[in-house]
């Protein structure tokens, strides 16, 4: 192991030797007055010969020795240790876009993998994702099984920072270890003197980049964009596609950089649809599944109040899937006036608003404060017009969400669930929104929404979603009951079915399909999935890097001990040098020396 | 060279010449009156012949006792006594100076010639040469020691071509000293020729480095040639080394068996030595010079 290969120009010195002795010596320039006489003699002699007889000498021997000496000397030779192991941790870049170019990244790392092992005398393998929190997709020592694991993974992230997969491998490896950051996309710098191995390449690429749906003459229309990602001008086509059947393949061209949308009125008839794009080298945006959405149903119940019912009816036109009952014990949100001399009853979710009789009495006054909470986050109440009224009592774990002065506005209450009655929440608005302008305020809208959504994320019923892979996704379900999930590819086919405790921590899952959860029974979650990051489907800023040539003197050094008889080389090539000086010394020529 | 270098040249040479002469003495001289032994009668007091007298004869040297006796004139003939004629001939190519202990040794020789030459009374006659171009030097150049700077700047138009002696003003009856290190491509013998017309008498001092002669090279060289200031890649193995000895060999053989040709004195003089040792030990044998 040559620890410093530059010191191998030193060989040149052996040419340089030989030319010296090959070469004119120094033509000696000499007066002569005999020349006709030398002339005479032989012809061959004239000009000369530019190269001279090599002459076996002491001299020239201990020249080349001595190059050959100091060559030994300045790549400064390495013996590798016995049972050196050198420890590389490979982040791969997860993005989706590395499907294109997997097969690529495992030939091109694995013909780096020599290099990298160095003068080490096995090597340790640990391969992560760039994605954090997942599983190794390999470690070991085995190529052969770092190939069989690596074929088998499929990167469907979107675009991440693989710093934190980074950190991660050199607290695996060490400092001594070698950190491969093997991506599609090139990066100028890296983090914890990682090494670039970029195998990208900027490909032609058509895809779907989501879709949107909207009521239309009572029914659901889907609008999808397809964008064209590359340079050239692409033709392509596309079908609509059910479980039981197809429409006809549709041309459609797209200019480079140019989207073009598909809509169509969702079949009554099905409820999993996929739009399929004729394909190319980037599939995983080439199929997009989908459902017709469906909010879990809202029931709205209104005290008999004209200023209630009012606020319902602009609720049940503003929010989804909402539906007004006169039933206060099926609704799921109830919109209620207290009287503050009178204790709330027990009632479910609730917006509860003050009812006070004082007609004339003076605005607050002083600043309108916020507290820190979801949902009055961002919101603007400083036009917000109330009148001192009396105040609904409140309870110790009340959390107010708006102050003005001393006095609290709204807060919240939240009742934990009994085994008569789930859990509740309750908004309460303390002060008379009659005589306000709170219904002008649009962070009261907002506010309202907010609600409302919590209200019905927290109610344990069906609903159809269309996800984005990998999405974290929270539903409300019986607690201490399975859930059972069940995944399908886009054409219907079941890839996995799994019993979960809770929806906590859950995601949706990597692979575009469809996705169906229940609990007891009753389907709570009719999905799909689809590849939504459309930065992945971009393939221009794909190149080549390697940056894994750099050298590391500290591995060479960790895994090698110097060479033992480095004095002795020292020695021989100050005695080869002395010979050669001492052989070399010139003869003496009268001729020469006077001239 | 350096004026220091020259003058210590210079009284290097004048040692020399304190042991060493010209072999001025081995021949037979015609020409001006001077201290050697002409070829024919002069008027110095050694008693050469009797001849009869002839009309036009110097009447000083009737033997007044032999008309005495016969009453004949008779002339009385005493041997001739004349100068030498020394036709020095300094290559200045730059090869000659292409290197100190060369140009020194080349500098010593041109001193100790001239200081020969002078110390016997020869009428000297200085030529440098480069290439095709030549020039006679003043003899006063020699105590001033611009001689060297003067023919230095001889304006050849291929200074490495072989020296031309041909339009040298070369005397009759004269010694011709060529001082050359004689390394141009050349045949010897037209030189030798050429050199020896006239009745000439041809004395060649070469100087020569050791490493010159026995050079120890191996691998590449980019030599330079002195002459045209170019530069010659060269890639000396030991085979080579071998064919360039013998190349150098073959060279001086030519020119010594050229010089046995023609009775030249060729004295090849090494760089290294001493003067006195080196022209004792190679330029007495080969007669070159004389001992005193």
């Amino acid at each position: 192991m040559l620890s410093n290969p530059l010191g191998l120009f030193a060989l040149l010195g052996i040419p340089a030797v030989l030319a010296i002795h090959f070469l004119q010596r120094k033509a000696i320039e000499l007066p002569t007055s005999t020349l006709f006489l030398l002339e005479r003699t032989q012809r061959e002699t004239i000009r000369g010969r530019r190269l001279d007889r090599l002459i076996p000498s002491i001299p020239l021997w201990m020249q080349i020795l001595a190059v050959l000496l100091l060559t030994w000397i300045l790549v400064e030779p390495r013996y590798p240790k016995s049972q050196s192991v050198q420890r590389i941790a490979v982040v791969v870049d997860s993005s989706a876009s590395m499907s294109v170019f997997k097969n690529d990244a495992i030939n091109r790392f694995a013909a780096e993998l020599p290099d990298l092992q160095g003068p080490a005398s096995a090597i340790e393998l640990t391969v992560l994702e760039s994605a954090p929190n997942r599983p190794r997709i390999y470690a070991g020592s085995s190529v052969d099984a770092f190939r069989a694991a690596f074929e088998k993974w499929q990167p469907r992230d979107g675009v991440l920072d693989p710093s934190e997969s980074l950190r991660l491998a050199r607290s695996l490896v060490s400092r001594e270890g070698i950190v491969v950051f093997l991506t599609d996309t090139p990066r100028s710098t890296l983090p914890f003197e990682s090494r670039l191995l970029s195998v990208g390449e900027p490909i032609e690429n058509v895809g779907i980049t989501g879709i949107s749906f909207a009521y239309e003459q009572g029914t659901i229309v889907w609008r999808a964009s397809v964008k064209n990602y590359g340079t050239q001008p692409a033709d392509r086509t596309w079908s609509l596609q059910t479980a039981t059947g197809s429409t006809e393949m549709r041309p459609i061209h797209l200019e480079p950089g140019s989207l073009i949308t598909l809509q169509s009125a969702f079949p009554a008839d099905s409820t999993q649809l996929r739009i399929v794009l004729s394909g190319d080298r980037f599939p995983l945006d080439d199929t997009f599944p989908f459902v017709k959405p469906q909010p879990k149903p809202l029931a709205i119940f209104a005290s008999r109040t004209p200023a209630l019912t009012d606020l319902q009816q602009k609720l049940l036109r503003s929010l989804d899937s909402t539906g007004s009952t006169t039933d206060p014990a099926a609704a799921d949100l109830t919109l209620l006036s207290q009287n503050p001399s009178i204790p709330l009853g027990s009632t479910g979710n609730a917006l509860v608003f003050l009812a006070d009789d004082e007609k004339s009495t003076p605005y607050l006054r002083g600043a309108i404060v916020a507290e820190a909470h979801p949902l009055v986050d961002d919101l603007n109440w400083q036009s917000l017009l109330v009148r001192e009224s009396q105040e609904i009592p409140r309870q110790p774990s009340d959390q107010v969400l708006l102050w003005q002065e001393k006095r609290p506005l709204i807060f919240l209450r939240e009742t934990a669930a009994t085994k008569s009655r789930p859990q509740a929440r309750q908004l309460f608005f303390n002060f008379d929104f009659t005589r306000s302008n709170l219904g002008n305020q649009p962070a009261f809208i907002v506010l309202l929404h907010r609600f409302a959504e919590t209200v019905r994320a927290a109610k344990i019923a069906p609903t159809s979603e269309n996800l984005e892979t990998g999405q974290p996704l929270r539903l409300a379900s019986t607690p201490g009951q399975p859930i059972e999930i069940s995944q399908t590819d886009p054409a219907g086919k079941i890839l996995a079915t799994a019993e979960i405790p809770s929806f906590e921590n859950f995601h949706a899952p990597l692979n575009p399909g469809f996705l169906t959860a229940a609990q007891n029974g009753q389907t709570l979650l009719t999905a799909a999935v689809h590849f939504a990051d459309t930065r992945e489907a971009d393939f221009s800023g794909c190149g080549t890097a390697n940056d894994l040539a750099v050298s590391n003197q500290s591995l060479t050094r960790t895994h090698t001990r110097p060479d033992p008889l480095w004095q002795i080389w020292v020695f021989l090539l100050i005695a080869a040098l002395l010979i050669a000086w001492k052989f070399s010394s010139p003869k003496s020529s009268p001729l020469i020396t006077d001239h | 060279m350096e004026i220091s270098a020259l003058q210590s040249a210079h009284h290097h040479a004048l040692a020399a010449a304190g042991r060493f002469r010209l072999p001025l003495r081995s021949r037979v001289w015609r020409g001006q009156a001077g201290e050697f032994t002409g070829g024919g009668t002069g008027s110095s007091m050694d008693f050469q012949d009797h001849r009869s007298y002839s009309p036009g004869d110097d009447p000083r040297h009737i033997n007044w006792q032999a008309f005495a006796r016969t009453g004949s004139y008779t002339m009385k003939l005493f041997r001739e006594e004349v100068r030498p004629v020394i036709d020095l001939i300094l290559d200045v190519s730059e090869s000659m100076f292409v290197d100190p202990i060369k140009a020194n040794r080349t500098a010593e020789l041109f001193y100790f010639i001239v200081a020969t030459c002078q110390s016997s009374g020869a009428s000297v006659a200085l030529h440098a040469v480069r290439g095709d171009a030549w020039e006679t030097l003043d003899p006063a150049l020699i105590p001033s020691h611009q001689w060297l700077k003067k023919s230095r700047t001889l304006p050849a138009a291929d200074p490495s071509k072989p020296p031309d002696l041909s339009r040298l003003p070369l005397r009759a009856n004269a010694i011709r000293i060529f001082l050359s290190d004689l390394l141009f491509s050349a045949d010897p013998q037209p030189i030798l020729r050429h050199l020896g017309q006239r009745h000439g008498t041809v004395i060649l001092f070469s100087p020569f480095l050791e490493s010159e002669a026995r050079p120890v090279w191996s691998g590449n060289y980019e030599f330079i040639d002195p002459e045209k200031n170019t530069r010659h890649p060269h890639r000396i193995e030991p085979s080579t080394l071998r064919r360039y000895h013998e190349a150098y060999d073959h060279h001086f053989a030519l020119w010594k068996q050229a010089a046995v040709q023609s009775q030249t004195a060729l004295a090849r003089i090494p760089a290294e030595p001493d003067l006195i040792t080196t022209l004792y030990q190679n330029a007495l044998p080969v007669g070159a010079l004389e001992s005193l």
